[in-house]
């Protein structure tokens, strides 16, 4: 059993605040571990290129054990997109009790003019307690566009950590989507690192926890390129005693002139118990830059709340109807119809 | 369009500098002997130098803060912590040593004293060399003295409420002020009394290597109301010089306290400063602050809101220049029922300056119904400067409303050219922004505090155009 020191943020703030990174005791960081067999690699294009030599990439900011994860890593993929294509390429994990454990180290590289939906998955039996600790890293080379969804539907017994570094070079134009449902614990360092002039990364991201869950997320965008954008969105709702620690950091850097960043969290408290935290940070060495962040807390509302109930639904029903609401800007943009309506069947089940 | 340039601010006022013509100087440095010697000089009643101690174990125990700005410059061993001027307390300006006098002259004190204020307190390094305060107020029960005089004669008062809403061991720069402190001003309000007029304290720090360690404590009993105001400079010398004052207010239920702060450090001081507020049931503290000068500057005022209905607002402006880092903000933490706060901070960078907006909003458990907004505008004048947003939003409750939001950016050229058009030079046009942009600070100040401020503003502006 180990205890962890993870997540830490770019700029440090006073100890006091709790929220420079987050410990974690008494988690099992498993080691020699067997292959992960079960993942599901489904592409559509045969041209695109999967195979399992990744080089060993730098993680400029990250959770703090990627090298732990690259020395265990049971499971390495490398997705090379050379085509253009408006079908999904799926990599879907599901955790059960033969595959419990895994490590993944996920490079992906879109190859200059490409197109691509890519989804990657994680999902488990309901009774297994499964470890997931994964990298995913993007290179997107010049006038890449690529939507990138990542999908963790774990267990509540569950630990999920997983840490994203991108390299946006010119004129790419690279949409995250992160769906964050699953694990007792779920911890994800998001970095991107807008390098070419005209760049462009959006970021949404739906977090939905219940009893004693706890999210703690770090997303930072640099922005070096000139009139190089970035947009973070992220609406979250917290029942019961679950926790959310929302670090957010749009960093401009010197040179990126006429760059502009966005950046929007809210967060619906459904409970007294339930504990919002957040820092959005805005850096600046620019001048020439607009950046704007914004964050809010508050209950669901009470007049929404009454109206609906009005309409015939219990509290509970008409509560799901609020949360899913305020989700659906986000799970509107997914296209994948099957994974869309998976998502709304778990919204309704954890609010159950 | 041109490049928009600016100068650094002219501090000439504010430059002057005395032959260092102290009365004693203790010896730089930070050791027992040290502390035991100031607590001698100051006459300290036994449990006051029993403090001073426990405070300096509590310093030698605490690191430097791991975040923030670098303080690794700051050598104590080369910091005289206590210098006594050649004056006493004086209740009249002719009393007043002439090169002291002049200085304060020079700053428009006892001139701002017969305009606007009910009272003044004037610090000189490390004590009071001048208070008063009109006959009506006296009459009232209002104290307004230096805290060494309310140490002596409010003794009581002042150990029921002394580093009781600032512990000891708050921050490592609490300890030192808490071994240290000396000179500042103590201010009770009894019951129901309302001072109309604005009480000001002013601290000048002449003498070079030293530190000021002021303690500022004000009681504002019940129904009661005050605005205080604080100001501060010192000449620049070239090794760095301490400001780690502290600042304890306690507003109780339905007082109403303004605290306003025209902040204007030399460029070699390293300002850590510490200030709170404990305000009671339907109480509201204000706070108005504007941060000008300092080399380095750690202030993060903080109003603790333990009764039902307790507000407090926070509006400040930082404007740093070339070689300041300017790290300021505000705390709230919200541990009643119907408790609001609004915060509206401004910051300025240029030439090459550093502004940091670090807050934080905490909302307890047990603060339902409580609302809090945070609006925080940051305005960068060249690409060398940096600006920094760093706010933490702690919300513990649901039954809350809590809203934060910032912006960065530059003044656009379109403004710009659009003020243009109606007739306005470029410097015109750009001093009208920039006074726009702080307007919403300066309408908060007492008119020749806030003419003050704008001329600050104007005299950065001038020949800014180039």
């Amino acid at each position: 059993m180990s205890s962890l020191k993870l997540n830490e943020t770019p700029v440090r703030t006073s100890r006091n605040f709790n929220i420079n990174n987050i410990k974690l005791e008494n988690i099992d960081l498993p080691n020699k571990i067997k292959k992960f067999q079960n993942v599901i690699i489904n592409k559509e294009s045969q041209k695109d290129l999967i195979y399992d030599n990744i080089h060993d990439f730098e993680i400029k900011y990250g959770l703090g054990i990627e090298k732990y994860i690259k020395e265990n890593s049971n499971s390495k993929i490398k997705l090379n997109v050379i085509t253009k294509t408006t079908k999904d390429i799926l990599i879907e994990y599901k955790f059960d009790e033969n595959n419990i454990n895994l490590l993944e180290n996920i490079e992906i590289v879109l190859d200059e003019n490409t197109k691509s939906n890519i989804i990657i998955k994680y999902d488990s039996d309901k009774e297994v307690k499964a470890f997931h600790a994964g990298i995913i890293k993007v290179f997107a080379k010049p006038n890449s566009v690529s939507n990138i969804t990542i999908v963790n539907l774990l267990n509540q017994n569950s630990n999920n950590f997983i840490s994203i570094d991108n390299e946006i070079n010119e004129n790419a134009d690279i949409k995250y989507t992160i769906i964050d449902f699953g694990g007792q614990n779920s911890i994800t360092n998001y970095y991107s690192n807008l390098i070419g002039d005209n760049s462009n990364n959006i970021i949404n991201g739906i977090y939905l926890g219940t009893n004693k869950q706890l999210f703690d997320l770090n997303y930072i965008a640099e922005l070096r390129g000139k009139k190089t954008n970035v947009n973070i969105e992220v609406q979250g709702a917290l029942k019961d005693e679950a926790k959310k620690h929302f670090k957010g950091t749009i960093d401009f850097k010197r040179g990126s002139k006429k760059a502009k960043g966005n950046e929007n969290e809210n967060c619906m408290l459904l409970s007294n118990s339930a504990r919002s935290l957040a820092l959005p940070m805005l850096l600046c060495s620019e001048e020439d830059v607009e950046g704007n962040h914004s964050t809010s807390s508050g209950k669901a509302g009470e007049k929404e709340l009454f109206y609906i109930m009005s309409r015939g639904f219990s509290e509970k029903e008409a509560l799901k109807l609020l949360v899913r609401a305020k989700f659906n800007s986000i799970l509107e943009t997914i296209k994948n119809v099957e994974l869309k309506n998976r998502l709304i069947y778990e919204i309704e089940s954890r609010l159950d | 369009m041109a490049k928009t340039q600016l100068d650094e601010i002219n501090r000439n006022i504010y430059d002057i500098k005395n032959k260092d013509n102290y009365d004693y100087k203790i010896k730089k440095g930070l050791t027992k002997e040290i502390i035991e010697e100031i607590s001698k000089q100051k006459n300290d009643p036994d449990w006051m130098r029993e403090f001073r101690l426990k405070a300096l174990e509590v310093y030698n125990s605490l690191a430097l803060p791991t975040w923030g700005p670098d303080l690794s410059e700051l050598n104590m061993d080369e910091i005289a912590t206590y210098v006594r001027p050649k004056s006493k307390l004086n209740s009249s300006w002719d009393d007043v040593p002439e090169d002291i006098k002049n200085t304060f002259d020079k700053l428009g004190i006892p001139e701002a004293e017969k305009k606007s204020l009910a009272g003044v307190g004037a610090q000189y390094d490390s004590e009071v060399v001048y208070h008063s305060m009109r006959e009506e107020l006296i009459k009232q029960g209002v104290i307004y003295t230096d805290m060494e005089t309310a140490l002596r004669d409010y003794e009581d008062i002042v150990k029921k409420h002394f580093m009781k809403c600032v512990p000891v061991n708050d921050h490592k720069f609490v300890a030192l002020h808490g071994a240290v402190w000396s000179g500042g001003s103590f201010v009770y309000v009894p019951k129901g009394v309302k001072v109309d007029i604005p009480l000001q304290s002013y601290f000048r720090l002449n003498s070079p290597e030293s530190g000021q360690f002021e303690h500022t404590l004000i009681i504002v009993e019940e129904g009661a109301s005050l605005h205080f105001i604080e100001g501060c400079s010192a000449p620049k010398y070239n090794k760095v010089n301490l400001h780690a004052g502290c600042v304890e207010l306690y507003v109780k239920d339905n007082a109403y306290l303004r605290y306003s702060t025209i902040e204007n450090w030399s460029k070699n001081m390293l300002n850590l400063n510490t200030k709170k507020a404990i305000v009671g049931k339907n109480a509201k503290m204000d706070w108005v602050s504007g941060s000008f000068g300092s080399k380095i500057s750690m202030l993060y005022p903080m109003s603790i809101l333990n009764g039902e209905n307790a507000k407090t607002e926070f509006t400040g402006i930082s404007f740093a220049g070339g070689g300041q880092n300017l790290d300021n903000g505000f705390k709230a933490i919200h541990n009643a029922q119907n408790t609001s706060s609004v915060v509206n901070a401004k910051s300025i960078s240029k030439n090459g300056g550093k502004c940091t907006y670090r807050s934080l909003i905490r909302i307890n458990e047990n603060a339902k119904n409580s609302k809090s907004s945070v609006s925080c505008e940051s305005l960068m004048l060249d690409d060398i400067s940096v600006s920094d947003t760093i706010p933490t939003n702690d919300i513990r409750t649901d039954e809350v409303e809590f809203s934060h939001e910032a912006k960065i950016g530059k003044i656009s050229d379109k403004a710009i050219f659009y003020l243009m058009t109606r007739g306005l030079s470029e410097e015109d046009a750009l001093g009208l922004i920039v006074r726009g942009f702080a307007y919403p600070i300066s309408k908060e100040l007492p008119i020749e505090y806030a003419a003050e401020m704008n001329n600050l503003i104007n005299l950065e502006l001038e020949g800014a155009i180039g």
